[in-house]
């Protein structure tokens, strides 16, 4: 591929074995992965550094509002950066990321149809990752902690009348607000909502 | 449940973001007035209002919790998918101000001497941050709400410009508090519970308020696109009688600990809700859910909104019909006919 070809990624995702098969695939397809983010309490700076042509986003990441509020913003930036959507009327794609739960932010200018390999590429590994997740969990948790996971994935379902994958969600948000790891919210879940059952009775 | 009205679709997904202002969503559901409608809803916590808006354009979602300039912005493709959408109920009026960190504050304290006086702490604020060595950030969330516009509409008020007396940035809300303690931003404009956590815990003072800026104003609505509302008009009345008497009950004082409780679930707004209680902030933000025109759409505010799009150079079209657009986003008609249902 020749160099023109080369685009600049930036990744901004919390979950390592997601990050690193992107990576690669995206290494393989020619382009240069500039930096991927698990910690983005300085992304500002990273856009205005890096100058990336697209940043690929987990759609569960606060930084999304941050990166539309940079284009918006940054008028001194020669370059913003624009959702996606904004440059394209693709919504066959736009349905298929969201569905797996990804974002992407393109440089003002850049022809859209250079990024769809890309975005196809991301929809794939979100899409394989979720299928590969509880594995994950599984490897990755103590039996002990996958066992608080679980039970406070019930609890949520049984509260919130929702499904296992967005009980699942609900907890990896609350995770990222907080800062903490996974089985240390499901614990506080949990107590709250067994404090709340039985308040009710 | 209105015996009279055939619901196309009793199973709803809705989104919200964990503010205190998505307390007519979680009434509705913990407190039963959804049920009472017929209606079985998820709620469903997002981080941002990226998230939200794509989510309610393609259909992932039956409607969400949106900041006000939300449905407009979408409406125009602002930043997105061109969606049309539109409202037919606030949920909640003010909320929002803005807030600086302790030291800003407490060097600014030392030369107001009228905190009612508006003029004065524009005034004050303004020869404050120009004797600064560096440019202060100030930080909000997202370029289509209130709080963006409240921002620079008080900056450019007091002769404060934003390019070259201060640095505009975007933080999450839940890194404000962090970011403003740690020195990373020098103050910001976002809505509550994050300008009254700062201050319970003294990591920050109060500027002024969102209230004081423009007096009453919609904040938060409920968002559906325009699809949705014409497939299922039943449906969506149900859904904003649901929500308009969760929003009398939240309301209501005597229900404040109770809501408090309920906030404070998980996966709502987590038990920082709690610390809320007792606290009564220098200044009210007076948030209301209901009360005289807090629920009503008016287009008159989608009118307001536009205006400030503009001022701060986010429409580009000249040819723009306010009013019309105004009224079709901004549906009071539709409102009315909920109620009367």
């Amino acid at each position: 591929m020749s160099k023109i070809d080369r685009l600049n990624v930036l990744l901004i995702d919390d979950e390592p074995e997601r990050v690193k098969a992107l990576e690669e695939a995206l290494h393989a397809l020619g382009h240069h992965v500039v930096c991927q983010l698990t910690n983005t309490s300085d992304l500002n700076e990273h856009v205005e550094k890096n100058h990336p042509d697209i940043v690929i986003i987990d759609m569960d990441s606060p930084n999304r509002d941050t990166l539309e509020s940079m284009s918006t913003m940054s008028r001194n930036n020669p370059r913003p950066i624009v959702f996606f959507a904004e440059k394209q009327n693709d919504r066959k794609t736009m349905s298929a990321a969201i569905n797996a739960g990804v974002s992407a932010y393109i440089s003002d200018g850049l022809q859209p149809d250079r990024v769809r390999a890309i975005m196809d590429t991301a929809i794939a590994h979100f899409d394989a990752h979720s299928a590969l997740r509880d594995e994950l969990e599984k490897t990755r948790n103590q039996l002990a902690d996958r066992k608080t996971i679980e039970k406070a994935k019930g609890m949520l379902m049984k509260h919130q009348g929702c499904d296992e994958q967005m009980a699942y969600q609900t907890l990896r948000k609350l995770a990222m607000d907080r800062g903490q790891k996974m089985p240390d919210v499901a614990r506080n879940v949990i107590e709250v909502l067994e404090l709340t059952n039985s308040s009710n009775k | 449940m209105s015996d009279t009205l055939t619901l196309e679709k009793t199973d709803l997904k809705l989104g919200f973001v964990a503010l205190l202002d998505c307390a007519p969503l979680v009434v509705a559901r913990e407190k039963g007035f959804f049920t009472k409608e017929g209606l079985n809803v998820i709620l469903s916590k997002e981080s941002s209002w990226s998230t939200i808006r794509d989510k309610v354009s393609f259909g992932l979602f039956d409607g969400a919790q949106m900041l006000a300039p939300m449905p407009l912005a979408a409406t125009l493709g602002l930043n997105g998918n061109k969606t049309p959408m539109l409202t037919a109920l606030a949920l909640s009026q003010n909320g929002t101000a803005i807030t600086l960190s302790q030291e800003i504050y407490l060097a600014l304290s030392e030369k107001v001497s009228d905190w009612e006086d508006s003029d004065e702490v524009g005034h004050q604020f303004r020869e404050l941050i120009r004797s600064l060595s560096r440019k202060p950030a100030i930080a909000t969330v997202y370029p289509y709400s209130n709080h963006h516009y409240q921002l620079r509409y008080w900056l450019e008020q007091h002769n404060i410009d934003t390019a070259s007396d201060i640095q505009l940035v975007a933080v999450p809300p839940t890194k404000m508090l962090t970011n403003l303690s740690s020195g990373l931003i020098d103050g910001y404009c976002v809505g509550e519970p994050w300008n009254s956590l700062a201050l319970i815990n003294q990591i920050g003072g109060l500027l002024t308020t969102g209230h004081k800026i423009w007096g009453d104003h919609m904040e938060k609505v409920l968002g559906v696109t325009q699809e949705w509302a014409d497939h299922h008009p039943n449906t969506h009345k149900a859904l904003i009688k649901a929500l308009y008497a969760a929003c009398q009950w939240a309301e209501n004082p005597a229900n404040k600990d109770e809501l408090l409780q309920l906030l404070s679930l998980p996966p709502y707004l987590d038990l920082t809700a709690i610390q809320l209680g007792k606290f009564k902030p220098p200044y009210s933000m007076e948030q209301h859910f209901a009360g005289e025109n807090v629920n009503q759409p008016d287009p008159e505010h989608g009118m307001f909104i536009l205006e400030q799009m503009k001022n701060c150079g986010q429409l580009n079209d000249e040819a723009l019909d306010f009013t019309k657009l105004a009224t079709d986003v901004f549906r009071t008609d539709l409102y009315h006919a909920a109620k009367a249902s």
